[in-house]
């Protein structure tokens, strides 16, 4: 047992955002709970879940919140983004119009979280090939366009192969991890959608500490 | 002298009452036991009616800024039972820990040192001396151990810039549930589901040697046993006698003796040292078959001296190979025959001061513990002939019951629940030295068992108890014990997999003890809304989770209020037990003209989701919120009209049909005829001309007017160019109106400074702003014109 192994070291924060019915609190749920709700009532709010994961031996834990997709809601899910360091854009394979309404998703991301947060495509419903809608090469290719990361993923076919549920979750965070190793991603920033928390006092702390002063100096 | 700080003791100040004195603070403090290691707790001394505190506070910032800023995490009477202390960081040379102890807890916080650490230590150890004088009293403590689980809950929300803030809290990590406590706790019910009980070969010897330097082989006596025990203990007493090794707590010594300790461990074995603890002469060393090696963890010890020069001293040291730390004691007691209660008292003070660092439980909450040494308990009420005669003839147990730990053991005054074996050897104490021969010398002391073992725990099973007669070279014989000792080892692969089970299920407890609430409805949907009929709806918010939820109503990004100015929520804000509810009122009432209303609501919980309710509903029409122009251009009731006959009127599109209002006509022209039995209308005059949509004077001219007040010329100049010509009427209208009234002023008792003028003036003139400076202005006007 290594030091404080019941800790994790981070907090990421997630948004969860797409029409409405596109499958977000089912994958929310099939992530946090692996269960899949047959009939899961819409949204009306935003819910949070949280699970703890391992990327490169560090705890992190996520704390993900599901926004409501219908459109009457958007101007007030729009004050959730922020502080996001991940955000799950999710739109469903078997119905066009919610592919279609993806850019208008992207445009609130981007102006809503910061340049690091990264945002990650969900193809979801991927379970129901024979009515499928949109493609797999075209949503692959609207999201290399825009450099987001893309799977298409299932939440109902759990622990089947390519249901990538917990890929895409994993996926985002092993993205955000890395953009905290190469530094592209400041935990001081008040809105990286990140908290570090080391686990073992006096390791880490200096560095932070220097930090927090100059950050003190600044105002 | 804080004077550095004043400002933020000022805002920590604001958290108590007046009569709570913030005595000292200490910023930037991290907590060590916490999940989380930031730096953002502040440690509040506070004082009232001479007695004290210790407060714990979360400060969001590093540095507070306003009250909000801080909420209580804990509270600390400074009692009999508290305490603080500090230690050293072994990598810092900047920073200490500073424990403080309590009869419930025990926190360690990380703190600079500094002049605000000593200062602030100072202060703490003087309000506990101060507390010893006078028992403290601690119910003003009552109020803030009440709002602790609640955190933040001082915070008002006119002062959360957005709400985004009020969520970073969740961020923050504040959830339902202790990860660390819980994990623990759940680890330790399902131990024995990965630990195995496993048999060890343990011995334990204990030698007095007088102060001799080793010269012999220490086999015969650590070796006496045919297979390798699988870990030694050894206790020495007296290994250097100088005068030079008690002053400086060293001498060379300790390690010839170690060395020859190494060196006669059992050949069929490899043997690692684990640990090994000294003290003024006294050292006790653990050895481990090395096979067993990687598997030791947490080693710890500490050494305990008890009163007189190094004659007694003691030491101690915990190991745990396993979860259940096993403990070895080796202990050197005080020494003569008539100091048994001294002796008694070491054994005490040993227990209660001995404290591992690395794993802080007390001895007796060891699994196992061994006690060996030098205890020195002497054998009474025989003269040293007797004892010798009674040895001679093999009669140990007439000696036995004269032997002064087992009568205090009986008595219960040492050692209580440890556990000897059988003596079957003769007293190990005192010898000719290099001889088998007791003491022949002058003081010829009576022979005595002074060198002991014994154990406390479950799963040991004592195999041997000897002494080692052949051992020449001190007064005393050394003494040994082989024990078989159970003891659970824990399967590697079966704990990582209890272990990770365990933290998913932690992970669904987060979930689960996430607040939950369902409401009955998140659409609310009035009946046609009136101008000031209120209506009144009612959701009900049941708490389906586990933990008490905490609900709030939270403004949304860029809104300055959680609601619109139309809508009252009764409570905005509490807490729901779980599997209760909470009635929550939504009034609406109407004042504006307004085609219809529509808001969604969020509802928040503190540490878990957001709802949103949609507030929504039609608004009937009224001429009392329509605009002066408007009502111009209508000449049928307000409600009579067609929405295309209104939209027209509304936008001034229509032709202009009266000079002033129809409804202020039909309203003054009532109060003139009927005067006497007018008050509804009168009222209803009142209320029309303060709610028209757009004031009778143009809010765009209100500070002209007022500057413009005591002016006649001004005022009238303003009244006649720039208001515009449909409100100047009506301005004029009331005016000549109230003109009329007041030349009957002696018959119906009004003046035209009286409430009616002002109220009328105040309605129709000025409105929305600062009420009382302004409308003074306004009425000065009308009063001039109207003289
Ligand atoms: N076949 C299939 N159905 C799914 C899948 N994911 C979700 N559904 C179904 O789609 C419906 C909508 O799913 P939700 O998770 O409620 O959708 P949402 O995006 O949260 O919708 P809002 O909360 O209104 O924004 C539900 O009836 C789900 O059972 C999937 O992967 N495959
Ligand atoms: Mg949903």
């Amino acid at each position: 047992m290594s030091a404080g192994p019941y800790n994790y070291s981070y907090i990421f924060k997630y948004i969860i955002i797409g029409d409405m019915g596109v499958g977000k609190s089912c994958l929310l749920h099939q992530f946090t709970e692996k269960k899949f709700m047959a009939d899961c009532p819409h949204t009306i709010g935003v819910e949070f879940g949280t699970r703890i994961i391992e990327v490169s031996g560090q705890k992190i834990k996520l704390q993900i919140w599901d926004t409501a997709g219908q459109e009457r809601f958007r101007a007030v899910t729009r004050s959730y983004y922020r502080g996001a360091a991940g955000a799950l854009m999710v739109y469903d394979i078997t119905r066009r119009s919610t592919y279609n309404h993806l850019s208008s998703w992207l445009t609130d991301t981007r102006n809503l979280t910061n340049p690091s947060t990264v945002i990650f495509l969900i193809g979801n419903k991927c379970d129901l090939e024979g009515q499928r809608d949109v493609t797999y090469e075209e949503a692959s290719k609207f999201a290399e366009e825009n450099g987001l990361m893309f799977v298409e993923a299932s939440a109902r076919q759990m622990g089947n192969r390519g249901d990538n549920v917990e890929e895409a979750f994993l996926e985002t965070a092993k993205k955000i991890y890395q953009s905290i190793q190469d530094g592209r991603l400041d935990l001081n920033a008040a809105e990286s959608g990140v908290q570090h928390k080391p686990s073992q006092p006096g390791r880490n702390n200096l560095s932070a500490d220097q930090q927090a002063s100059k950050d003190n100096c600044a105002c | 002298m804080l004077a550095v700080h004043q400002d933020v003791i000022n805002i920590v100040q604001a958290k108590f009452l007046s009569a709570e004195i913030v005595k000292s603070i200490h910023l930037n403090v991290s907590a060590l036991d916490e999940t989380y290691n930031d730096d953002n707790r502040i440690l509040a001394l506070v004082e009232y009616n001479k007695t004290f505190a210790l407060f714990v506070l979360i400060s969001a910032r590093k540095k507070p800024i306003s009250i909000s800023d801080l909420c209580i995490e804990t509270v600390i009477p400074i009692d009999e039972y508290f305490s603080c202390d500090t230690e050293p960081i072994e990598e810092s040379q900047s920073h200490i820990i500073f424990i403080i102890t309590s009869k419930k807890i025990k926190l360690q916080f990380k703190i600079e040192i500094g002049i605000e650490s000593s200062n602030f230590a100072s202060e703490v150890i003087r309000s506990k001396e101060v507390s010893l004088y006078n028992p403290p009293v601690f119910v003003w403590l009552d109020k803030y151990i009440g709002t602790m689980s609640q955190l933040n809950r001082n915070s008002d929300l006119g002062e959360q810039s957005d709400t985004p803030i009020i969520r970073q809290r969740i961020t923050q990590g504040t959830t339902a549930i202790n990860r660390e406590s819980m994990l623990k706790y759940q680890l330790k019910l399902k131990e024995p589901e990965f630990t195995e009980k496993q048999e060890f070969t343990i011995f334990v010897g204990t030698w007095n040697v007088n102060g001799q330097p080793p010269s012999v082989s220490l086999r015969p006596w650590l070796c006496y046993d045919e297979s390798p025990p699988d870990l030694y203990a050894i206790g020495f007493q007296e290994i250097d006698l100088s005068k030079e090794a008690f002053l400086f707590n060293d001498t060379p010594r300790e390690a010839e003796w170690q060395k020859y300790v190494m060196e006669g461990m059992h050949p069929k074995a490899k043997y690692r040292l684990v640990a090994l603890a000294r003290l003024v002469g006294m050292q006790l060393a653990v050895m481990i078959n090395s096979q067993h090696y990687p598997y030791v963890k947490n080693v710890s010890y500490d050494t305990v001296g008890t009163g007189l020069l190094g004659k007694m001293a003691v030491w101690q040291f915990g190991w745990s190979y396993i979860t259940p730390p096993s403990a070895s004691v080796n202990c050197h007691l005080a020494a003569h025959v008539e100091e048994f209660e001294r002796r008694n008292q070491d054994y005490k003070d040993i227990n209660a001061r001995m404290n591992f660092k690395r794993n802080p439980i007390a001895i007796k909450d060891h699994e196992q513990v061994y006690w060996l040494g030098d205890l020195n308990y002497r054998i009474t009420d025989l003269t040293t002939s007797q004892v010798k005669t009674l040895v001679a003839r093999k009669e140990l147990n007439k000696l036995l019951k004269a032997d002064q730990l087992n009568q205090q053991k009986e008595r219960g005054n040492v050692l209580l629940d440890y556990t000897e074996g059988d003596i079957k050897f003769q007293p190990t104490y005192k010898y000719d030295l290099n001889t088998d021969i007791f003491d022949t010398s002058e003081k010829a002391r009576p022979p005595a068992w002074t060198d002991r073992i014994l154990w406390r725990g479950k799963g040991i099973y004592q195999v041997e108890y000897r002494s080692h007669m052949d051992m020449r070279i001190s007064d005393h014989k050394p003494v040994s014990s082989l024990f078989k000792s159970e003891i659970s080892v824990v399967d590697p692969l079966k704990f990582r997999k209890i272990h990770e089970d365990l933290l998913k299920k932690m992970d669904k407890y987060e979930n689960e003890y996430l607040p939950q609430v369902t409401v009955d409805q998140t659409e609310v949907k009035y009946d046609l809304v009136k101008f000031r009929e209120p209506q009144t709806r009612e959701i009900i918010i049941a708490n389906t989770g586990m933990v008490p939820a905490e609900f709030e109503f939270i403004k949304k990004l860029d809104e300055t209020s959680y609601c619109k100015d139309w809508l009252r929520i009764i409570p905005y804000c509490g807490s729901i037990n779980p599997g209760e509810t909470c009635e929550v009122k939504f009034e609406v009432t109407l004042e504006t003209s307004l085609q219809n209303i529509y808001d969604i609501l969020v509802l928040h919980l503190k540490g878990g989701k957001d709802m949103f309710i949609t507030v929504s509903g039609d608004c009937q029409r009224s001429c009392f919120t329509s605009s002066i122009a408007a009502l111009c251009r209508i000449n049928v009731p307000i409600m009579q009209l067609s929405e295309e006959e209104w939209r027209l009127a509304e936008n001034n599109e229509s032709g202009v049909l009266y000079s002033v209002p129809r409804e202020i006509w039909l309203m003054v022209d009532h109060l003139y005829r009927y005067a006497g039995t007018v008050q509804a209308v009168a009222e209803s005059l009142l209320l029309f001309l303060s709610y028209t949509k757009d004031p009778v004077i143009p809010f765009e001219l209100h500070d002209t007017c007022i500057a413009a007040a005591s002016n006649f010329q001004n005022c009238r100049q303003i009244i006649l160019q720039r208001v515009p010509d449909l409100h100047r009427n009506v301005f004029l209208y009331i005016c000549m109106f109230l003109q009329e009234l007041s030349k009957y002023s002696n018959d119906n008792g009004y003046d035209a400074r009286t409430l009616p003028l002002y109220s009328v003036t105040s309605c129709s003139g000025i409105r929305y702003v600062t009420r009382s400076r302004k409308t003074a202005g306004a009425s000065r006007i009308l009063s001039i014109i109207s003289s």
